[in-house]
């Protein structure tokens, strides 16, 4: 189940050439090949779960399907529906529901004792005032159902409050849309990537997050792995996510969890029963050679074959995700050729195209592009992933530019 | 034919291949490689094209209206390409056959196969199916070069950048060269996919 709007696509795709594995790739719109090739493409309704899973049994009379799998957190709902209806391996979709929204997931954290921020459900066309009067602060407001931490701010006091509201309304376009008021945890923030293989949590990967996520916006930035956290605060850490996958009844296939961790212990922020998003997976490497990857895994797992390795490479690995430079149209990025000869760096990736609307956090969550290292330890990964960000420089205009110059030229 | 009714574009593939784009035809329903002067005798628009000083040209194709050229050279195109231009005019100014048609195997020549076949074979795939589906989303798919059954083709409008490009590519064009074209080993996508200005499908979220 690949959205047009994924980063995801090519890795899947060549996970699935490696392993030999015929692909039908479905997403919301059609491909304009979708005629040269109706078993390996299909067109579903994304939107409604239950509809696509209706169209994917029809579809499967004529071309069987030997397992489904979805990449992000609206696919993981449809890729559950239809498991279920196809008898496939994958999630309940109540599991699959529960962990893609926000409020229903901490209902469930809570009533299984699991460590989870001070949580309300309030709706935007409440008065903020009257809300900002009955909480506690430093508080969070998050949107119910957006992802990459778009919408998220702290508000600190009642007048933050209330800004950041009106801001999250203009954001969400619901008016009457709920969103959550949560306490905000202070503390060291690590993200947990894992394989749920029947109830049971593989940890794959343990990411440190070593820029402080303390707001008032939560742009996440670099994320290296293994982890310098102690050792049995890792294993607390896991047993807190092992409580929330079994909180939320998710019993197969890939989740990422956020966690944050302070004197009091860990907490679980946020948990998606989906693969690390962006182009994030690229990081992780499985096996004595590296030579497996992690969408390698989640197909494998998803079809019963054998995985040759849960284990993480032995090196030291990382991302950046690079920060939204400012709001503008995207003239020029140099310095990647620079930024790539930077010793433990493996790849820049510039992701935003060229006259492309950079839009910051909170409104925006996309990120311009990627930078990936690897090495001994995970201080020299972070160091070259710095290095390496401080080598490229974002040119924004606006407003939009002309058309570009490139391309032919008369003689 | 005056010089001014001949006029040529050069559309770079990086810097080592760049397209020329005829308005007269040039090798009018074929194809034809050479890899090297030795191969260019006989056509005038290839040995002039071969002997442009510094340029070190290892490849060239003509095909139909569209000449490539590979060089080994680092100079820019934008500073040799009016030599490649100038060679063309010249070749097809002359009258005469530009550049002399491939022979045609003959029957019985054996099974081995033959590049130029190939190019032609999925050149009219392209034309005649792929890039019709294509444009469809603003895309367009070029053909840049068979070599050992490899085809290398470059993605451009709509299909540079696109977060699907890559399942148009393997679950599509693919399955339509197995198809037609099964002779095809492989195919290398050589676009520079972060270049790409107006991608029909933008990745944004996780």
């Amino acid at each position: 189940m690949l959205p047009t709007t994924t980063y995801r696509t090519a890795a899947f795709v060549e996970a699935a050439r490696e392993i030999g594995v015929e692909l039908t790739v479905a997403s919301e719109q059609p491909s304009t090949l979708e005629d040269a090739n109706p078993a390996g493409l299909l067109t579903l309704d994304f939107q409604h779960p239950d509809r696509a899973a209706a169209a994917v049994q029809a579809f499967a009379q004529e071309h069987p399907i030997h397992a489904v799998v979805g990449v992000d957190d609206d696919t993981a709902i449809i890729a559950a529906a239809i498991a279920e209806r196809l008898a496939l391996r994958g999630n309940p979709v109540a599991a699959a529901i529960a962990a893609r929204d926000k409020h229903q997931q901490r209902v469930l954290l809570a009533k299984a004792g699991v460590p989870i921020p001070r949580f309300m459900l309030r709706r935007l066309d409440e008065d903020p005032a009257a809300i900002a009067k009955s909480i506690t602060y430093p508080c969070v407001l998050k949107p119910l159902r957006l992802s990459a931490s778009r919408g998220v701010m702290r508000a600190d006091n009642h007048q933050s409050f209330i800004k950041a509201h009106e801001r999250l309304k203009a954001i969400v376009c619901e008016p009457a849309a709920g969103f959550l008021v949560e306490e905000f945890i202070p503390g060291y923030e690590v993200a947990l990537e894992g394989l749920v293989v029947n109830r049971r949590l593989h940890v794959l990967a343990l990411f440190d997050k070593p820029d402080p996520l303390d707001g008032p916006f939560f742009e996440e930035t670099i994320y290296v792995t293994p982890s310098t956290v102690p050792g049995g605060l890792q294993s607390a850490i896991v047993q807190c996510a092992e409580r929330a996958v079994r909180a939320l009844g998710i019993s197969e296939g890939p989740i990422h969890a956020e966690l944050r961790y302070n004197e009091r212990g860990p907490w679980l922020i946020e948990l998606a029963a989906r693969p690390i998003g962006g182009r994030c997976s690229a990081a992780l490497r499985f096996g004595e050679q590296g030579g497996i990857s992690l969408e390698e895994i989640i197909l494998r797992h998803a079809l019963g074959m054998p995985i040759p390795s849960l284990q993480r490479e032995r090196q030291a690995a990382g991302v950046m995700m690079i920060p939204i430079p400012g709001a503008g149209t995207l003239k020029e990025v140099r310095g990647v050729a620079e930024a790539k000869t930077v010793p433990l760096v493996q790849d820049v990736q510039i992701t935003a195209h060229v006259g492309e609307q950079l839009v910051p956090f909170p409104e925006g969550s996309r990120y311009p592009g990627f930078i990936f290292a690897r090495g001994e330890t995970p201080a020299a990964v972070e160091g070259a992933l710095r290095d390496a960000h401080r080598r490229l420089s974002f040119t924004l205009l606006s407003p939009r530019p002309p058309a570009s110059a490139a391309g032919p030229s008369p003689l | 034919m005056a010089a001014t009714d001949v006029t040529i574009t050069a559309e770079p593939i990086d810097n080592q291949r760049c397209k020329f784009m005829v308005s007269e035809p040039v090798l009018p329903g074929g194809v034809r490689r050479f890899s090297g002067a030795a191969d260019a005798k006989g056509s005038p628009l290839a040995e002039a094209i071969f002997a442009i000083p510094g340029l070190d040209v290892n490849e060239l194709i003509v095909s139909g209206n569209l000449v490539t050229v590979v060089k080994q050279s680092a100079a820019p195109w934008q500073a040799v390409g009016k030599a490649v231009g100038a060679a063309i005019r010249s070749a097809l100014m002359a009258g005469g056959q530009a550049v002399t048609p491939a022979r045609k195997p003959a029957p019985g020549d054996g099974s081995a196969v033959n590049d130029d076949e190939l190019y032609e074979r999925v050149a009219k795939l392209f034309d005649e199916q792929v890039n019709p589906m294509v444009a469809r989303h603003g895309g367009r798919v070029e053909l840049i070069d068979v070599q050992d059954a490899v085809v290398m083709l470059r993605m451009g409008g709509g299909c540079q950048g696109c977060g699907m490009a890559d399942v148009t590519l393997r679950q599509g064009i693919e399955g339509m060269l197995a198809q037609s074209v099964p002779q095809v080993r492989g195919i290398v996508d050589i676009t520079d996919h972060a270049t790409g200005a107006n991608p029909y499908f933008q990745a944004s979220k996780k």
